[in-house]
């Protein structure tokens, strides 16, 4: 036990003497007191059910928050009646501006989250994989890529998981979507372990790889680990997961990237958002954010580590002889110049046009090209 | 009855059947986007396709993109579409080749149009959703323009 309260309520005489009081039949119905606004919540639409959107509403709504939450430090819903001059513990939030979290459409994407959920034990076609003959090193590849795959979805499970709780309980769309995250990535990490231990197993853990992922947890802020997993991180791997789909061997790899896929498109949705609302909102930690994405864009090129990157072109040529390296290297090569372009009109859209001319990702996707093919 | 490819009537048996098909769609989950499918081919055609939650809610022809709030759209010419739609045929869902998402992907053979990134996700996130909806065209009888 590390924390021990203010007050032992257990030993607390005139706690005990009120409970006494009560239980003879001596209410005081205080707590019915406080006035509350009536509000009208219902379902807009009922093949949604009672959404998110249908409960913004007066008092309760995220409009009427102000952009600093300065009353709440502990767990009170946002709505809750605080009572005056009680000391509500103070859990130590350390996210109380909205700017600091918030996303457009934020609660759209809680709802489409819980909707599209699916399940990797019985989604994804595993009866099939017999009826398939994989090459030998074209199955070796892609529990390679499985394995990498696997480690970067743990960092992403664990980034939402890390910062979820210094949110200010007032924002609670965001830890309700950001706990989405978690159990999509923790799916994730769950499938591709599922499907490289069902073929040829997992294969070497990347050094490269796990740096820049470490880039990604040890962010100072939400903002900066959001940006670095959300728009960069997880923008690339959607990149990825759709190359992977193409390259994918079989039709069960096919499927298992298509559900991969959207979820992971709805992260980079919420962090393109939430770039989005901090530009918009919080002009003045641009700076800080580019000096930031600087840094992140070099350590992502560890994504890009040598196992992965062959074991990539060995999926994109269907093989190893030489044309089907060829071959490879130019599938991978397409598709990294998408990763980055992609990347670049995310961020002008977000309100970031300079990271496509102050960016170092463009001269290394070269250099790495190059030194591929040289 | 042979249904002609490409017509709005097309696309309105695949809405048809998706609405009419709710056990697949629900557990797919909501699908809310616009977006366009345009068959290039000596005659150009557009359609608009509106998701809704778990139905294809409407379904057009229009004369051009402009003024159209698509998504994205999906620009490829007719023998691609072709190809894409008799591997369908063939094998009840497309072979990873002719996937939507391959298909839009590597090579570029179908273009995808938009103009909001945001937009472009939304063919990722409801991309088992879009897949499944042109997969309803495996038993139709299908007349080539």
């Amino acid at each position: 036990m590390s924390y021990y309260g203010t007050n032992d309520f257990s030993y607390n005489s005139d706690f005990n003497l009120r409970v006494r009081d009560i239980k003879k039949g001596n209410l005081d119905f205080s707590w019915l007191d406080d006035a509350r606004e009536t509000v009208k919540v219902r379902r807009k639409d009922p093949r949604r059910g009672l959404t998110v959107e249908d409960c913004e509403v007066g008092p309760y709504s995220i409009e009427n928050t102000p952009e600093i939450v300065r009353e709440n430090r502990g767990l009170a819903p946002r709505g809750a009646i605080l009572a005056e001059g009680s000391e509500q513990p103070d859990l130590g939030p350390s996210l109380n501006k909205k700017s600091d979290v918030w996303g457009y459409r934020v609660q759209r994407y809680w709802e489409e989250a819980m909707s599209r959920q699916w399940n990797v034990s019985t989604d994804v076609p595993w009866q099939d994989m017999d009826k398939h003959e994989i090459p030998d090193e074209v199955e070796i590849a892609f529990c390679q890529l499985c394995t990498l795959l696997s480690e970067v979805e743990m960092i992403a499970t664990d980034l939402p998981a890390k910062w979820s709780h210094h949110m200010n309980s007032y924002f609670q769309e965001v830890k309700g979507f950001i706990a989405t995250q978690a159990i999509d990535e923790a799916r994730h990490a769950e499938v591709f372990r599922k499907r490289a231990l069902a073929g040829a197993g997992l294969f070497r853990a990347s050094v490269r790889g796990e740096h820049a992922l470490k880039g990604i947890l040890e962010a100072d802020s939400y903002s900066e680990g959001s940006v670095f997993l959300h728009v960069l991180g997880e923008g690339f791997i959607l990149t990825l997961f759709r190359s992977s789909e193409f390259i994918s061997p079989t039709p069960v790899e096919q499927r298992m990237f298509q559900l991969v896929m959207q979820d992971e498109a709805r992260h980079v949705s919420y962090g393109l958002q939430h770039l989005k609302y901090l530009m918009d909102n919080c002009p003045e930690v641009r700076p800080q954010i580019n000096g930031f994405l600087d840094e992140a864009e070099r350590h992502l090129t560890g994504l890009f580590n040598p196992d992965q990157l062959e074991s990539m072109i060995v999926l994109g040529g269907k093989g190893t002889t030489p044309e089907c390296i060829r071959h490879g290297i130019e599938v991978v090569g397409a598709f990294q110049g998408k990763q980055i372009e992609e990347y670049f009109h995310r961020a002008e859209r977000a309100g970031l046009p300079e990271r496509r001319e102050r960016s170092p990702l463009l001269e290394l996707q070269q250099r790495m090209i190059a030194g591929i093919t040289g | 009855m042979a249904i002609k490819f490409p017509s709005l009537d097309f696309f309105q048996e695949l809405a048809n059947r998706m609405n009419a098909n709710p056990a697949e769609f629900e557990k797919l989950g909501f699908c809310d986007t616009v977006m366009g499918v345009k068959v290039d081919g000596d005659t150009s055609h557009l359609y608009s396709l509106t998701f809704d939650i778990f139905d294809c809610s409407d379904v057009r022809e229009l004369s051009s993109p402009e003024g159209a709030e698509f998504d994205f759209m999906l620009e490829a010419p007719l023998s691609l579409w072709r190809e894409s739609l008799e591997s369908i045929q063939k094998h009840g869902q497309p072979e990873p080749a002719y996937t939507l998402n391959s298909l839009s992907h590597v090579g570029d053979r179908m273009k995808v149009v938009y103009d909001d990134p945001e937009g472009h996700d939304k063919f990722y996130r409801f991309m088992a959703t879009i897949q499944a909806f042109v997969n309803q065209a495996s038993d139709l009888e299908i007349e080539w323009a």
